[in-house]
């Protein structure tokens, strides 16, 4: 099922507009030194950008805050419209619903948002400096886990259908048949750029191994070399934090047995710590490797799922200047 | 199960008895507001109201169903402040969780358990089971072994155990520091002591890290098989329902996939004793 729609630009914000009061949007605007989503209000409608590469904020926070009380009953949310994911963070979402939607254990509160939003995924027709998700076979146009994806080309809006609830959503805001088929040319052109981005993709991050090769890789790595790597690490959490497929969290107990999630990341000294105080991660090139074992070892042969979607917002994040890039480069030589 | 529709909402339960094991172990008799059972070899979390959460496995049998007790050592913070709870406090539980013991798998076999400390709790739930289903096992050797004569928890219950045909106990002290009239030195002493047919048998070994590993390496010299070796590998198992991911082991979630684990399976995995 796989439908192509196209409308002017200034009938997709007029759309849009119409939406707001039904839905929360959120779609990416372009902030200071990088681009993030923001709550959409009218006036923000104009501002919201397209096609870009990945938001600041991953996609997970949506589905799982990084705060909220998961025992106090919250009042229900409004349905939602998730506008300008990249094929990234959507492909991290295979793994979000492999760890919370497995039974018996359904977590409702992501069951609920999941089931609650609309996902509009981008195509990126440019890259940022550390973009690498074709290394791990993703490509830089959404191909699964979203319902429409979108594409912004000289004025015009191309949506293509991607699921039931996108058909749905589609029929809704297609009332007065303001849409129309989009055309072999327009198609055409969209292909041309995806194509364009990919050999980028892959000219940028040539020699750079895929990812089974990385996790192989990583199983015979020596203490040496992730000491040097995380010679500079500060256990600042921030590669987890930002990363869209992290999702440990911490229960943490209330008054009234309640219970407030918060996400927390095994780089935290302590995070796997028992009573008796013995820590298995104490050491910190041991909390460092902990974490790219679970990414391209473990978790890959637990949930048969990727760990690593190649967004690069960890590099970027990191206040040691960590490029893991570098390190699986060096491990390849 | 989960006996809450929310998975991270517990059942309240209210203690209706504290008894004193030993200087640092406590058992709570818990009597949740709602029927509440287990397979021996799950556990449960248990909340103290805005303080914290805690894993234990239950130490009383499965068979009982109206309440059940959990046997704690007095280790860290929440522990410490299970330890100054009052008969009549309320509680929450949520679980069970994991796997239980794969008890259909020692049926007609010699069984040795290998238990030290507050390793002991699980381990008696196991034996109430074992006791009521005794015509399905062999035998079962039990050797359990505490620091001194003062750190030997569930002392009426040695008694008990010796009566029981197919039943063989044996106990050890690090230490004896009053008398003691059974053997002194660590649990993996006796067994040396022990008749067994290793062929026909297996092994279950719950109690502090240190003990758990040079048991390991004392039965693989016996002879004992990686896959015949059943491990309690009790990390720090916070949600219970594999998501949180503070109990990982290697590619196992020790709260999901556990917290029983033959040698077998986790024997390639870093750390696995600490």
């Amino acid at each position: 099922m796989t439908q192509y729609y196209l409308i002017s630009k200034e009938n997709w914000d007029k759309i849009l507009n119409e939406l707001l009061g039904k839905y929360d949007v959120y779609a990416p605007v372009a902030a200071e030194d990088n681009q993030d989503y923001r709550f959409i209000l009218q006036d923000d409608i104009h501002q919201i950008i397209y096609n870009t590469p990945k938001p600041a904020t991953p996609l997970k926070i949506f589905f799982l805050p990084v705060k909220e009380n998961v025992v106090k009953k919250s009042a229900s949310e409004n349905p939602r419209l998730i506008i300008g994911s990249p094929s990234c963070d959507l492909a991290g979402l295979d793994l979000l619903d492999k760890i919370y939607l497995e039974e018996p254990f359904v977590d409702k509160f992501y069951q609920q948002r999941r089931e609650n939003t609309i996902l509009v995924g981008t195509s990126c027709f440019s890259t940022l400096e550390h973009c690498h998700c074709s290394s791990y076979g993703i490509k830089p146009f959404p191909e699964k886990n979203h319902d429409i994806s979108l594409s912004v080309l000289d004025g015009q809006v191309t949506l293509q259908i991607n699921s039931d609830k996108g058909k749905n959503f589609f029929n809704e805001i297609n009332h007065n048949n303001s849409f129309g088929e989009a055309e072999k040319q327009e198609l055409e052109k969209i292909d041309t750029l995806r194509v364009s981005v990919t050999k980028e993709l892959s000219k940028t991050n040539q020699g750079l191994p895929d990812y089974s090769k990385t996790g192989e890789l990583i199983k015979d790595t020596k203490k040496d070399i992730w000491e040097k790597y995380a010679k500079t690490c500060v256990s600042c959490g921030a590669c987890a934090s930002i990363c869209p497929t992290c999702t440990c969290f911490l229960l943490i107990d209330r008054p009234g047995f309640e219970k407030i999630r918060q996400l927390d990341g095994c780089q935290y000294p302590g995070f796997e710590q028992v009573a008796a105080g013995e820590d298995p991660l104490e050491e910190r090139f041991v909390r460092f490797r902990n974490r790219y074992l679970c990414k391209y070892v473990w978790k890959p042969e637990k949930y048969e799922s990727i760990a690593c979607t190649g967004c690069g917002r960890c590099i970027e994040a990191c206040i040691g200047n960590i490029n893991k890039n570098e390190l699986f480069r060096e491990l390849l030589t | 199960m989960p006996v809450t529709e929310n998975i991270y909402e517990p059942v309240k339960a209210k203690l209706t008895n504290i008894i004193d094991e030993s200087p640092l172990i406590k058992t709570l008799v818990l009597v949740p507001e709602k029927e509440f059972s287990f397979k021996t070899g799950e556990f449960i979390e248990l909340t103290l109201n805005g303080i914290g959460e805690a894993p234990f496995t239950p130490s009383s049998s499965p068979l009982v169903k109206d309440k059940l007790e959990i046997t704690v050592m007095k280790a860290g913070y929440v522990t410490g402040k299970i330890h100054q709870l009052n008969i009549g406090d309320v509680v929450g539980i949520r679980g069970p969780f994991g796997k239980g013991y794969p008890l259909e798998k020692f049926y007609g076999k010699e069984v040795l358990i290998v238990g030290g400390g507050c390793g002991f709790a699980p381990i008696r739930s196991l034996l109430y089971k074992l006791i009521a289903e005794k015509e399905k096992f062999k035998k079962v050797i039990f050797c359990y072994g505490s620091k001194t004569p003062k750190d030997c928890i569930y002392k009426t219950l040695f008694k008990e155990l010796r009566n029981i045909e197919k039943f063989q106990v044996l106990r050890s002290v690090d230490m004896a520091d009053e008398p003691w009239d059974e053997t002194i030195g660590v649990v993996t002493v006796l067994l040396d002591q022990i008749k067994i047919d290793i062929n026909n048998s297996l092994a279950i070994v719950c109690g502090p890290p240190i003990m758990m590993k040079f048991g390991t390496i004392r039965l693989l010299e016996m002879g004992y098989r990686e896959t015949d070796i059943y491990l309690s590998m009790e990390k720090n198992m916070s949600c219970g329902l594999g998501k949180c991911g503070h109990c990982m082991l290697g590619d196992y979630l020790v709260c999901k996939d556990g917290p029983v684990f033959t040698y077998n399976e986790i024997k390639g995995l870093p750390d696995i004793w600490r």
